[in-house]
């Protein structure tokens, strides 16, 4: 890969090209009292180690991705990386090989929770959650627990008992089921109204047939959809979620929509 | 990839120096159509900058004698760009500059309130943004990139993230 390359004498340290929310690095801007700037220079400076890089699972894939934390907000981010063949970056006056782009974007950690309730379903009986997100392999996964509401969140995938005020949790696969098609659903809202970009994505991919925007093929979008959505769920997830949103099967020729962001996860070769 | 068997367990956090996102000098970015295989400083200013021009169809510059048509590209809103660099085996040093700036009293307070095992540790690595940027230049050859390069659909992704990720109603 030749990002990867090391490049010896007179080299220097690679250079990362980053697009991350500007939300991210601070504290809420709605927590603001008057003046804005005021507030996020206060509280950067008060800010400890809040915002971090950590691998954790790819709940499609099981492999170790990176992930940018929030502790202070706290929040998720999902890293993914623009990375096409022939490109390098003039970053002021030097060079940096590769034209890596990297993108943070807020990520709904219930996909991430969601890939260990599955795993712990197979003890299949109610367990708390910090039995539930435990793993060996990423060991930073106790970090998921200290995001904000996650009782609320789990209320859509998860049947749940209270024991002596200690909650237990049971993966449900019917209310999961259900819980995806709303985010396919909205996801298709998305695709709908970024018209100009989705046409433009779906040209380049040749999965729609026609033009998109002249169509209104339904169909279409619920597929293009439910491959998004697929990106964050295992591979049998997948397939039932399709069965259960009645797609019909795709000819065998058309494969998934491709990750969009035209480029691969967060280099693994750290 | 090494997440196959016998990969080793990734316990390292990379912590993101708050400190240097608050005001990082504006850096000038060129996205090349072309691979140069170095990482190193390079007289950009020198041979690169001066001799863009304004052409009919958008900038135009020259890169090892081929030529290049090239167009300003503004950071999707809501995000920021930052140049970032990780930093190598200087651990105890980012202790002490994250404490920079805090009052003994609130830094002690700091320590009661934080959780036995703490977010920082001594394995740890730091990485810092040494600049910001609101646009770059997108340089194609011979002719500007289209609506279709995937630079321009890489930067839909966003949109397009907040609304696969966006919480969903209740019941």
């Amino acid at each position: 890969m030749a990002a990867g390359v090391d490049c010896g004498e007179g080299a220097s340290a690679r250079q990362h090209v980053f697009l991350v929310p500007d939300t991210a690095c601070f504290y809420r801007l709605t927590d603001c009292g008057n003046s804005a700037l005021e507030y996020l220079k206060e509280a950067s400076k008060k800010m400890k180690s809040g915002l971090m890089f950590v691998k954790l699972v790819n709940p499609r894939s099981g492999e170790g991705v990176s992930y940018l934390f929030n502790m202070c907000l706290p929040q998720l981010f999902e890293i993914k990386v623009f990375k096409e063949k022939n490109h390098s970056w003039f970053i002021n006056e030097s060079v940096q090989s590769g034209g890596l782009l990297h993108f943070a974007t807020p990520m709904d950690p219930l996909f991430l929770l969601l890939h260990y309730l599955i795993k712990a379903d197979r003890e299949g009986k109610f367990q708390p959650l910090d039995q539930v997100v435990m793993d060996d392999m990423f060991p930073n996964c106790i970090l998921l627990l200290k995001l904000p509401e996650l009782e609320k969140l789990l209320q859509h995938v998860t049947e749940e008992k209270e024991i002596d005020k200690k909650k237990y949790y049971k993966y449900s696969k019917e209310k999961t089921l259900k819980w995806l098609e709303k985010k396919v659903n909205q996801t298709m809202a998305a695709l709908k109204t970024n018209n100009v970009n989705v046409g433009a994505r779906v040209q380049s991919t040749a999965f729609f047939s026609g033009d998109p925007l002249s169509s209104d093929k339904e169909e279409d979008y619920i597929r293009y959809a439910h491959g998004l959505i697929s990106e964050y769920i295992p591979k049998e997830l997948s397939d039932d979620l399709s069965k259960y949103l009645k797609l019909p099967e795709p000819p065998a020729s058309v494969p998934n929509p491709p990750s969009k962001v035209a480029a691969q996860r967060q280099k693994r070769d750290k | 990839m090494e997440s196959s068997d016998g990969e080793a367990v990734d316990k390292r956090r990379v912590h993101l120096r708050p400190v240097t996102l608050r005001d990082p000098a504006p850096v000038l970015l060129h996205l090349l159509p072309c691979e140069v295989l170095v990482n190193r400083p390079a007289p950009v200013g020198l041979f690169f900058t001066p001799a863009i021009r304004q052409g009919p169809d958008g900038l135009e510059v020259s890169f090892r004698g081929r030529s290049l048509r090239g167009e300003e590209v503004v950071v999707p809103p809501g995000l920021v760009g930052y140049v970032m660099i990780e930093e190598k085996g200087e651990v105890l040093l980012g202790k002490q500059d994250f404490s920079e700036g805090m009052a003994d009293d609130e830094q002690e307070e700091r320590e009661l309130v934080e959780p036995p095992e703490a977010l920082e540790r001594d394995f740890d690595r730091f990485i810092g943004a040494t600049a910001s940027f609101s646009s770059f230049t997108l340089w194609g050859l011979e002719t500007i990139p289209g609506p279709d390069a995937k630079v321009r659909g890489a930067l839909t992704w966003p949109s397009l993230a907040a609304a696969i990720h966006a919480q969903v109603p209740e019941d």
